[in-house]
C-alpha cells in the first residue's frame, strides 16, 4: 500500500481482501498480527470518513457565491 | 478629399449634379434611404434571428429587435402589415421576410417586416445537437473514461434551480439517506436564454470549490461531486442541456459530474458527457448518496469478520504450538525406536539374502556335479571303449606319429595293459 492516505473505496477493498485473508487462515503469528492491525487501522479511517461526510448544507444564488469566491481570492 | 466624396456623390446619384461645399445630412439621409431601397440584395430578404425587445404599442405597431450572437437589427411590423402568431415572444427564434429601410428622422436602419414565422425550434435545435454530438463523438469525449463515484462524497455541489421542487426533494432524499452530509446547492436559472451561460458560470463555481486550496481558505473539504439537475420539461424548456458550453463545462470538471435532468425518453448532451448519466435528481440522489445506516451496518461487519478471522488464527497458532510442543517431547525416543527398527529390517534384510545366495551356489554346483559325471571317461570306457596313452602319459587320439615297435599302454574301465606297436595303419581320407 502506498504511503497516501486511501479513498474510502481503497480502503475498503483492502480490508475486504484482509478479512478473506484472515477467514482463508494459514498463516503464521506475525502475518496475523500485522494483517489484524492494518484491518483495524482500515475500518478506523473509514469511519472516520464517515464523519467527515458530515457538514453544513450551503444554499447560494450563483452570484452569492461567485462574489463570495470573488473577494476570497482578493 | 471632397472632391473624391463629391465624385462617390455624383456617382451615386447618377444625375450629373455638381454640388459645391458640404451636402446637408437630411438630403444625404435620403440617398441612403434610396439607395438601400433600390437594392435587390435589402429587400423582400429571409432573416433568422430571434427576438428580442419585442413591444406591441396601442398605436397597433409592433418594434423589435432581431439577432444572433454575430449582431442585431431594429425591426418593425407595420400595424395590420402581417399577421403575428400568438406564440412569438421575448427569445422567439424567427424567420422574417423584410426590407431594408432608414428611417430618415432618426437616421435608423431598420427591417420592415412583411412576414414573421416562430422557426420550428426543435428542428433546429435538433440538428445543432446532432452536429454537437458527432463533433464530441469525433474527439472522443463520448467514449472517455469516466470518473469514479466516490463511494463516500463528502462535499456535493448541487446545480440546479433554486427553490426548485427537483431540489427540494434532492434534499428529502439525502436527508433519509444521509442525515447531515455536506453539500452546496449553487442555485441557477435552468432554462431560458440565459441558463446555458448560467449553467456553466455554476459548474465553472463547483470547478473552483473542488479545488484544495480554495476548499481549505473555505474550511470545508473539496467538493468531490457534482450533481447538476432539474425536473423535467418540454423539450425545449431542457435544451440547455444540449449546448456546447455545458456540454464542455461537464466535460472540464475535475471531480465526477452527474447529469440528473429529469425527462424520460430523450437522452440530452449533458447525459452523454457526464460521469454518471440519472434519469431525475432524485435517481442521482438514490445512486450517489449511500444509505449511512448500510454503510455503518458494513462496516460494523467488517470489524466483527476481522475479529473473529484473527482470533481463530491466534487460536490455530496456539494449537500449533502445543502440538510441536508434544511432538518435541517424544521426539527422541521415537528415533531410537525408529532406528532399532530400522537396525532389525535390515539384520533381516542381510540375513535373506544370504540365505538366497547360498541356495543359488549349491544349485549351481549340483547342475555342475551332474554334467561332469556325464562326460567323465570312466563313462565312455564302461561302454567297451579303451583310451590309449604313450609310455610317457599322453593320451594318443591319431597314428600319426606311432613307431613300430613303441610302447603304449591301453586302458580298460576296469584297468589297463602294456603293449607294443606292431604295425601302423591309417585309414583313407583321414589326415
Amino acid at each position: 500500500m502506498s504511503d497516501e492516505k486511501p479513498t474510502y473505496t481503497e480502503a475498503v477493498l483492502r480490508l475486504e481482501a484482509i478479512v478473506s485473508t484472515l477467514e482463508r487462515g494459514g498463516m503464521g503469528l506475525d502475518e496475523t498480527l500485522k494483517l489484524y492491525e492494518e484491518g483495524a487501522e482500515l475500518l478506523k479511517l473509514c469511519k472516520s470518513e464517515l464523519a467527515e461526510a458530515e457538514g453544513k448544507l450551503n444554499e447560494l444564488q450563483l452570484d452569492e457565491i461567485e462574489s463570495e469566491l470573488q473577494s476570497e481570492k482578493q | 478629399m471632397f472632391k473624391n466624396r463629391g465624385h462617390f456623390y455624383e456617382t451615386m446619384t447618377g444625375s450629373g449634379q455638381v454640388t459645391t461645399g458640404p451636402l446637408p445630412i437630411g438630403q444625404f439621409a435620403q440617398l441612403v434611404k434610396r439607395t438601400v431601397a433600390h437594392d435587390p440584395l435589402f429587400r423582400n430578404q429571409a432573416l433568422k434571428g430571434e427576438v428580442t425587445q419585442w413591444k406591441q404599442y396601442a398605436s397597433g405597431h409592433t418594434y423589435f429587435s432581431l439577432r444572433d450572437e454575430d449582431g442585431q437589427m431594429s425591426a418593425v411590423i407595420w400595424k395590420g402589415k402581417c399577421s403575428i402568431d400568438p406564440s412569438i415572444k421575448e427569445g422567439s427564434e424567427v424567420v422574417v421576410i423584410a426590407t431594408l429601410d432608414l428611417y430618415v428622422k432618426r437616421g435608423n436602419i431598420q427591417l420592415v417586416v412583411q412576414r414573421i414565422e416562430p422557426v420550428n425550434v426543435l428542428g433546429e435545435l435538433e440538428k445543432a445537437k446532432r452536429l454537437l454530438l458527432e463533433k464530441l463523438n469525433q474527439e472522443g469525449e463520448l467514449e472517455r473514461t469516466r470518473q469514479r463515484i466516490p463511494a463516500v462524497p463528502k462535499h456535493i455541489a448541487i446545480v440546479t434551480g433554486a427553490g426548485s421542487a427537483a431540489l427540494s426533494d434532492m434534499h428529502r432524499l439525502i436527508d433519509n439517506r444521509w442525515p447531515g452530509l455536506r453539500r452546496t446547492v449553487i442555485g441557477v436559472l435552468v432554462q431560458g436564454p440565459r441558463a446555458p451561460q448560467e449553467i456553466v458560470r455554476g459548474l465553472a463555481v463547483t470547478r473552483a470549490l473542488a479545488n484544495a486550496e480554495v476548499a481549505k481558505h473555505r474550511n470545508q473539504p473539496p467538493v468531490d461531486l457534482v450533481i447538476l439537475g432539474r425536473g423535467g420539461g418540454s423539450p425545449e424548456d431542457l435544451w440547455a442541456f444540449n449546448l456546447e458550453p455545458v456540454a464542455r463545462a461537464i466535460l472540464a470538471s475535475p471531480v465526477p459530474v452527474v447529469s440528473a435532468v429529469g425527462h424520460e425518453s430523450d437522452v440530452l448532451v449533458s447525459d452523454l458527457v457526464a460521469d454518471l448519466r440519472a434519469s431525475t435528481p432524485s435517481d442521482a440522489i438514490e445512486r450517489v448518496v449511500p444509505s449511512r445506516n448500510e454503510i455503518e451496518f458494513l462496516l460494523d461487519e467488517m470489524d466483527e469478520r476481522l475479529k473473529v478471522a484473527s482470533q481463530r488464527q491466534l487460536i490455530d497458532c496456539r494449537q500449533k504450538i502445543t502440538v510441536l510442543h508434544s511432538r518435541l517431547r517424544v521426539a527422541p525416543l521415537a528415533g531410537l525406536n525408529r532406528a532399532k527398527g530400522e537396525m532389525m529390517r535390515i539384520a533381516s534384510r542381510i540375513e535373506r539374502a544370504t540365505r538366497q545366495s547360498l541356495n543359488i551356489q549349491s544349485n549351481i554346483l549340483a547342475r555342475c556335479e551332474a554334467s561332469l559325471a556325464a562326460v567323465h571317461p570312466q563313462r565312455v570306457l564302461e561302454r567297451g571303449y579303451s583310451m590309449t596313452q604313450t609310455a610317457e602319459g599322453s593320451v594318443l587320439s591319431s597314428v600319426d606319429g606311432l613307431q613300430t615297435g613303441q610302447d603304449i599302454i591301453l586302458h580298460f574301465a576296469d584297468g589297463s595293459a602294456d603293449a607294443q606297436i606292431i604295425k601302423t595303419q591309417k585309414n583313407e581320407g583321414t589326415t
